[in-house]
């Protein structure tokens, strides 16, 4: 106990030394509490918004792995026809792959993790005379009313440029379906979509008629009530039509972020796309099937069929991440091939939200590593000085009979209370400048990650988007699969980064400063102890005298 | 009965011998004095003494059991006072906390440390103010008093002083080697070093130490 009292005398005593060491220990303080604020602010973001996040994902070819898998690594191939890429290979793997059917998305549905499941199937069609695209090309309109091809993509399908049976049909189509498995897999007319109808209803969950709901712009560029009734046509067969009823006009607020429309395809503009049920797009997808009728090319010897191009996919819901990554693994063991992903977009674009204050949160670790390795050198330094300096204190000390542990405990607990209160009084003024520090920096890091993206966009002459799915599609070989499911916003082209960030001073970032004054303590009472334990009482006194 | 004696106790710096034999016995209630000239190892002898060095060679007893078996440290804060040449007090602390942090170390379970304390001071002639003052503003006289008050703070059977005079004018002089004899009069063992004729003869036994002259043979 009078160690105690003693340490406390000898601070008051020393006044001088101690302030000194009380500043730099609070200079240590203030940027620890701010980098383990700046930390926790980072760690509390990702774990209330992953608590809160109802994590989507699709499942999907994976391109990239098959092509690295074939050793396309970019080089070329030899002479004797090893190594290389084998494109071949590659586009007849892709011919036969494409995507899964229904039964196998429904079957990776069964798994545990998945809490709701939801499926669209998408085709492309051409509209007719009296029903045309919404289209920005002032050359479109006429060429469409013929009802065949898409005049903003000369040399289509229809046009005879002759893709490979159907597939490109995406492309070159005035108009894009889809159709939805039931009203959960419309997420765009959610609570907190971006879509919502403007006059008459949504077509009944599950209907096998024709009914459907088209966009506001198409209704006005048409002259189209609810009620009447539109004409499509197969792309690919001009006398195959189908007559659907329209019950409903709608307004989608993310229209103009639809990324694809710069491919100049009218049926890739938002306006122009249709929604319906999948039972009744399914109806025409098989009534296709069934009256398609397959040609050669004499030219090219290749097979074309007049099969309406569709394509299916599949969305699952789960409650949380932990689930997400619980799915990868049982969609393995319920047999789904290495050649097919799963990919959440919902957590691409958290991900991407999270950058700068990631990338701020590793820059404050970093900051605080620097910082405790000079703090503790100084406090280390300064010690030294302070043991020599009070030589022959504890010179009388131990000649008094006090041990020298106990002389070097009562420079211990001096070092720990002046570091203690320092760490106080910096955890206050921390926990003040924490959150204005941390929202600056983080502006500067969104700033800095925005002007790149502004940077790689005016590059492009267009929006990109990196890493947030889309990119992935960029090709414009066939309609991405889950266009639809993914939440407006997370795709379309910047990401939405967290901005600002509340004040994270809780009892973790205490107790972690806390800690740093132990460590501290200990470091640089450690030295202390050594010097304390090295002297001897005679020699000090003796060299005195 | 010895409550502190040596026997054939011998000390040297490296190879320089500095105590030779040296076998002494001190009984309690007696003040001895320890004289010799200066290099003759006088203060050594009461670093041996005190515990703050070691002998090379000889035992010494206090009480009969060797202090080699006693812990140092409780032997230099329970069994022995120490008044150090120079004192040797906390300069930042004031009197009264310098005697007041010697009961601390010792151990002394009484309560009321400051009050004992004040009193001790004031036996050896300083009243509260001085007690209060930091040593530093402190004369020699009163810091020697200081430092006796000090080595009587924790009742230690035994009193070392080094040179207890030396820095002192006459009657200051007087004045402390009264207090040690009233010390040994109330049954303590009170052990001076010093070169002092004065101070010898106001002490009931002296041992005089003689410097060892040291043969060189290359010289030879």
């Amino acid at each position: 106990m009078y160690i105690i009292k003693n340490a406390i005398k000898c601070i008051g005593r020393a006044k001088g030394r101690n302030i000194l060491i009380g500043i730099i220990a609070l200079v240590i303080a203030v940027s620890a509490c701010i980098g383990l604020c700046i930390r926790q602010a980072a760690e509390s973001a990702r774990e209330s918004t992953l608590e809160t996040l109802s994590v989507t994902a699709t499942i999907s070819f994976d391109r990239q792995s098959m092509m690295s898998q074939m050793g396309g690594r970019g080089e070329k191939p030899s002479e004797n026809g090893g190594g290389g890429f084998d494109k071949d290979s590659f586009k007849e793997m892709m011919g036969q792959s494409g995507s899964l059917s229904l039964e196998e998305y429904q079957t990776y549905a069964k798994a545990d993790s998945v809490s709701d499941f939801y499926y669209t199937l998408s085709a492309s069609l051409n509209g007719s005379e009296n029903f045309e695209p919404v289209s920005t090309d002032s050359s479109d309109t006429d060429s469409t009313s013929g009802g065949n091809s898409a005049p903003s993509m000369p040399g289509g399908f229809g046009g005879g440029m002759g893709g490979g049976r159907g597939q490109m049909m995406g492309a070159q189509s005035d108009f894009s379906i889809v159709g939805f498995s039931g009203d959960n897999a419309m997420t765009a007319f959610s609570s907190d979509g971006t879509a919502s109808i403007t006059d008459g209803a949504v077509f009944d969950e599950g209907t096998e008629n024709y009914d459907c709901i088209i966009t506001e712009e198409l209704a006005t560029f048409n002259e189209i009530a609810v009620g009447d009734a539109i004409e499509f046509t197969n792309p690919n067969n001009e006398d195959e039509a189908y007559t659907f009823t329209v019950v409903g006009i709608y307004t989608d607020t993310a229209a103009n972020q639809d990324a694809f429309s710069f491919m100049g395809a009218t049926s890739t503009d938002s306006a122009n796309k249709i929604y319906t049920s999948y039972a009744a797009l399914k109806k025409i997808v098989d009534a296709s099937e069934a009256s398609a009728v397959t040609k050669t090319d004499e030219d090219t010897d290749r097979e074309y069929t007049t099969e309406l191009s569709s394509n299916i996919s599949a969305t699952y819901v789960f409650e949380n991440t932990d689930d997400y990554y619980q799915f990868e693994e049982d969609v393995r063991d319920l047999g789904l091939d290495e050649k097919y992903s799963v990919s959440s977009a919902d957590l691409k674009a958290f991900e991407n939200s999270m950058l700068p204050l990631e990338t701020l949160s590793t820059m404050a670790g970093y900051f605080l590593l620097v910082i405790l390795i000079i703090g503790a050198i100084i406090l280390v330094v300064l010690n030294i000085l302070t043991v020599r300096e009070r030589k022959y204190e504890i010179g009388v000390l131990t000649a008094m009979g006090m041990k020298k542990a106990k002389v070097a405990l009562q420079f211990l607990t001096e070092i720990f209370v002046v570091t203690l209160a320092a760490v106080i009084v910096g955890a206050v003024i921390g926990g003040v400048c924490a959150s204005p520090v941390a929202n600056a920096l983080l502006e500067n890091q969104v700033t800095s990650q925005s002007s790149q993206m502004q940077q790689i966009d005016k590059n492009f002459g267009r929006d990109q988007n990196f890493g947030g799915g889309k990119g992935g599609f960029s090709g414009g070989e066939m309609t991405p699969p889950d266009d639809l499911e993914i939440p407006e916003g997370m795709l379309g082209g910047a990401a939405e980064y967290i901005t600002e960030i509340n004040s994270a001073m809780n009892i973790t970032v205490v107790l972690q400063l806390l800690g740093i004054a132990v460590l501290l303590t200990l470091v640089a009472g450690l030295v202390s102890m050594l010097f304390v334990m090295r002297y001897d009482p005679l020699k000090i006194l003796s060299n005195r005298d | 009965m010895a409550v502190l004696s040596l026997k054939n106790v011998c000390f040297s710096y490296g190879k320089t011998p500095v105590l030779q034999d040296v076998s002494y016995d001190f009984e309690k209630g007696k003040m001895y004095c320890i004289v010799g000239k200066s290099g003759a190892g006088k203060t050594t002898l009461l670093s041996i003494l005190s515990g703050l060095a070691e002998a090379s060679s000889g035992s010494i007893m206090y009480n009969d059991k060797d202090i080699k078996k006693i812990d140092k440290y409780k032997f230099r804060s329970k069994y022995i006072g120490v008044i150090f040449q120079s004192y040797n007090l906390l300069t930042k602390f004031t009197a009264l906390e310098n005697v007041v942090l010697s009961m601390e170390i010792a151990g002394v379970k009484k309560i009321k440390k400051a009050e004992k304390a004040l009193e001790l001071l004031e036996s050896v002639g300083l009243d509260e103010d001085e007690a209060n003052r930091r040593v530093l503003k402190l004369s020699g006289g009163q810091q020697q008093r200081v430092a006796i008050a000090r080595a009587l703070s924790y009742d230690a059977e035994i009193i070392l002083a080094d040179e207890p005079t030396g820095n002192l004018d006459a009657d200051t002089q007087r004045e402390i080697m009264e207090i040690f004899r009233s010390l040994a009069e109330s049954g303590k063992c009170v052990i001076l070093v010093s070169h002092s004729a004065e101070v010898a003869s106001m002490c009931d036994e002296c041992y005089e130490l003689k410097r060892i002259i040291q043969k060189n043979i290359k010289r030879k």
